[in-house]
């Protein structure tokens, strides 16, 4: 009955969330434009270039779905890691880990690889399962310091990464560099290559395995009981272990299927984008798909639209840098106020609005009739 | 009377959406008087309490204190008033000591340092003039629940309260430690300051309140003297029809032993044994009721039972299968249940569906395409089920279990439990909170449940209730069960005395 100090219980209809978002973003925008003045641009013609470029064009948004491609696989990797009550961040060592795997059996046949070249029929299959376990594994090894010995997930997997960076950075400077070269693996074979959706865009087919990863975890989240026991696992671990839910093997399965998301981005990012493994593949996308899961409130179908928009904001900043000269920065700055802006607005569904239509508007305007 | 009221609620309106948890409550609190508010949950007593406190701004009325209309925009201001609020759940810092706990926030002594031993010295006279013994350096992790309960009156007291509002201060009391509160109270009420008793316990309002308000669906029914009424005039006032406090029951049909405990014993994270072999047997069709005061044991027996505290001895038997090493999941599929004391925080995920939680622990029962996918269907015409057969009191099964009542999310629980355990049904504090409707039907389950032929093992604090429902009774008293005595072989003050670590034998006749 001591019911804690809210004066106001938040407002979580679905109506209630979009319209916050949507104030909260368009506010993030607003204060983002203050930034373009001293360089002498008019923010609402920078923003109307900035989404003509990504989203204007067939090969604009083409741009956009390559850069989104990561960042929704690590964001699904992040909605299942977290809704199972993991507070895990080691995306981008399952990235690099994933893309070194990959690269590895592309190169098949040659001796930066795996001894034999693998036909097409029988390597897209066996790369995809082969990259999938090495974020797996990797994610995985967390997992159990987590849920065998209690080990503090958010450090071990945030010291995971620098681990994973250099073992990668160990194979392209040793044994798969390519010789005489800049640290990096020979250029893959073509075959190896994901084919191209639009290929003035060189979008590659890593968006399909995106969107097929986001329909999976959708399914197993909302539909089936063991996505059940992993969200009740995540919320309040002590009733799921009493309605006898095996609590560390859901959340094991959990981090183990997230480690592998991860690390399909890291194949797209290889076989899809540059067409080698090097140094610094992940370029962060690990943590900004963090980001993008938090912005799609950890929802496995928000989350695409949400990866589409900062896919695109990334892709339009790029281009307005060019064009106009403003810099990227700019445009991370908007991309950081928009998560900020969003995370915040839930303080926003605390508060009504004296609307016409509502019991509070009629009393305010009573009283001051009076 | 016609002195000027300390506090008065005039005319208060709250709504919480579409809920009226307030409709005009007035209510006067006379300096130097006990007032009970009286009401079933949800009959809006704690709202009205804090807008009074300060937690809750109304959305009409006003608030006197000592006749002048004040606003009270947050506790800061309740305090500096001299109102204060002891909640059911005590706002305390465990690590700190109690001095430490009793001046926090406040600024004690000149200049920036703490001035400790004069505040120690303060709270220890204030202690001794009304009763409270505390050990001021004391560290409140190390404190029993009713001594801690002392500290939470203290820090009122150290800021002078003039009004102190408890909220079911007793729940958690043994009936000594009952006894030492309202002595602590009348004490209060002798210098004069004034206690709201926030309660739904009739004997204690015929016990210790002067004035008593009853409340029901948001509404005052009416302000009484405690002195020109009775408990089941309280009672009829305060559902709105007569009830029967005490359900009628036939005589317990025992059949074959269902669970059988020997020598259980565990220990807690800091290695403390908190079972110190528990041997015990129950019978198909019974009620076996354990008496004691919380923390002697009972959720970890409860909980060793279910599977989730690992036993470091002992054998617990399900019929004549071992299952001491066996997983929570295994001894609900051989027909265990368990109504866990604290339902929202183990017996329910508060924030998923009233269906999702009318499921929880079945839901790989409720699934279709060879077990691949939930089955909606099944699982909402489960939770519809358990809705309608147990009374549960919600707007639709999508609602988050959360949002129900204390009362209705037990029934809830009680319903998903009493459905799958065919056979042993650990039930732990069953009617925690609940007002006397919801207690009157979760007896009524619970005694249904022991004629259909399942064993009941029930932990509870509650005297009345044990004395009400058990066929046999035994005491847990720091880890260590006594011998079940048959129910009618027992009185209250044995099992009180029981409770309270004595040998009943010591004192008076032997049993």
């Amino acid at each position: 009955m001591a019911a804690p100090p809210d004066r106001r219980a938040a407002s979580e209809t679905p109506a209630a969330i979009a319209a916050t978002m949507l104030l909260a973003a368009l506010a993030a925008f607003a204060v983002a434009g203050l930034l373009f003045i001293p360089y002498g641009t008019d923010p609402l013609s920078a923003y109307a270039f900035l989404f003509a470029e990504a989203f204007g064009s067939l090969r604009g948004f083409g741009f956009t779905l390559v850069q989104a491609t990561p960042l929704i696989l690590i964001a699904q990797g992040t909605v299942l890691a977290w809704r199972a009550g993991l507070g895990y961040v080691g995306f981008e060592g399952c990235f690099v880990l994933g893309a070194a795997a990959a690269a590895w059996l592309a190169l098949g046949g040659t001796p930066d690889g795996f001894p034999y070249a693998l036909p097409p029929a029988l390597f897209f299959p066996a790369v995809l399962a082969l990259s999938f376990a090495a974020g797996a594994v990797w994610a995985g090894m967390i997992g159990v310091l987590r849920v065998r010995f209690r080990g503090n997930e958010v450090l071990t997997s945030l010291m995971a990464n620098y681990v994973a960076a250099f073992i990668v950075q160990y194979l392209v400077s040793g044994p798969m560099r390519q010789p005489g070269s800049l640290p990096q693996t020979p250029r893959l074979p073509r075959d190896t290559w994901l084919p191209y959706l639009i290929p003035e865009a060189r979008t590659h087919a890593g968006i399909l395995i995106a969107l097929v990863a986001s329909g999976l975890v959708a399914v197993l989240l909302r539909a089936t009981p063991t996505g059940y026991e992993i969200i009740a696992s995540g919320i309040n671990a002590r009733a799921a272990r009493y309605g006898g839910i095996p609590v560390a093997r859901r959340q094991m399965l959990a981090i183990l299927l997230a480690g592998g998301l991860a690390a399909l981005a890291g194949l797209g990012a290889v076989l899809g984008v540059q067409h080698r493994l090097m140094d610094g593949l992940a370029g962060g996308a690990g943590f900004v798909g963090i980001v993008v899961a938090l912005l799609a409130r950890l929802d496995p179908l928000a989350v695409v639209p949400a990866a589409i928009l900062y896919g695109g904001l990334e892709v339009g900043g790029a281009a307005m840098q060019r064009d106009t000269g403003v810099p990227s920065a700019v445009v991370f700055i908007l991309e950081s106020l928009v998560v900020l802006f969003i995370l915040g607005s839930g303080l926003l569904r605390g508060w009504r609005l004296p609307l016409p239509w509502s019991g509070r508007w009629r009393a305010t305007s009573r009283k001051a009739a009076e | 009377m016609s002195a000027v009221p300390l506090a008065a609620l005039r005319g208060i309106v709250k709504r919480f959406g579409p809920v009226l948890a307030n409709d005009h409550v007035s209510l006067d609190v006379r300096p130097g008087e006990v007032h009970a508010i009286l009401g079933e949950n949800g009959a809006g007593k704690s709202t009205a309490m804090q807008i009074l406190y300060g937690l809750y701004r109304p959305d009409a009325g006003e608030i006197h204190w000592n006749g002048a209309p004040v606003a009270i925009a947050d506790p800061a201001d309740a305090i500096a008033l001299g109102i204060g609020m002891v909640h059911q759940e005590f706002l305390l810092v465990p690590p700190m000591t109690v001095t430490e706990n009793v001046v926090l926030g406040l600024r004690e002594g000149r200049g920036p340092m703490l001035d400790r031993s004069g505040a120690a010295a303060r709270l220890a006279a204030i202690a001794a003039r009304h009763g409270l013994a505390v050990d001021p350096s004391a560290r409140i992790a190390y404190l029993p629940i009713g001594v801690q309960q002392r500290v939470e009156i203290l820090k009122l007291l150290y800021r002078d309260a003039r009004l102190l509002i408890l909220d079911e201060p007793t729940a958690v009391l043994t009936p000594q430690e009952k006894d030492a509160l309202f002595a602590t109270l009348r004490s209060l009420r002798a210098e004069g300051r004034s206690v709201v008793l926030v309660t739904h316990k009739l004997h204690e309002i015929m016990a210790i309140a002067d004035r008593v308000t009853v409340m029901r669906g948001g509404r005052v029914i009416d302000t009484l003297d405690v002195a020109g009424t009775s408990e089941r005039d309280l009672a009829r006032r305060m559902v709105g029809r007569e009830v029967v406090l005490r359900v009628a029951r036939t005589p317990a049909r025992p059949g074959a032993a269902a669970l059988r405990v020997e020598a259980l014993t565990a220990r807690d994270a800091a290695g403390r044994a908190t079972l110190r072999g528990i041997d015990l047997m129950l019978h198909a069709g019974e009620i076996l009721g354990i008496a004691g005061v919380e923390g002697n044991g009972q959720s970890e027996l409860a909980e060793a039972l279910l599977g989730l505290l690992p036993v470091t001895g002992g054998r617990i038997l399900l019929g004549r299968e071992d299952i001491t090493r066996r997983p929570v999941a295994a001894r609900r599929a051989r027909g265990m249940g368990f109504i866990p004391a604290d339902r929202r925080g183990t017996g329910s995920i508060t924030a998923l569906s009233v269906a999702a939680n009318a499921v929880l622990g079945e839901q790989r029962r409720h699934t279709r395409a060879g077990g691949m996918l939930l089955d909606r269907g099944a699982i909402v015409a489960t939770a519809r089920e358990i809705v309608a057969h147990f009374g549960v009191r919600t707007p639709n099964v999508a609602l988050p279990a959360g949002k129900l009542s204390g009362g209705n999310l037990q029934k809830l629980v009680l319903g998903r439990e009493v459905r799958r355990a065919s056979r042993v049904l650990v039930v732990e504090q069953p009617t925690r909170g609940l007002d006397i409707g919801a207690v009157e039907a979760v007896w009524q389950a619970l005694l249904a449940e022991r004629d259909a032929g399942r064993a009941i093992l029930m932990i509870s604090a509650e005297l009345d209730e044990i004395m009400n429902l058990a066929d046999r009774i035994a005491v847990l008293f720091e880890g260590r069960l006594s011998t079940p005595l048959p129910a009618d072989a027992v009185t209250r003050e044995q099992l009180g005395l029981m409770m309270a670590g004595r040998d009943p034998a010591a004192h008076g006749r032997a049993a």
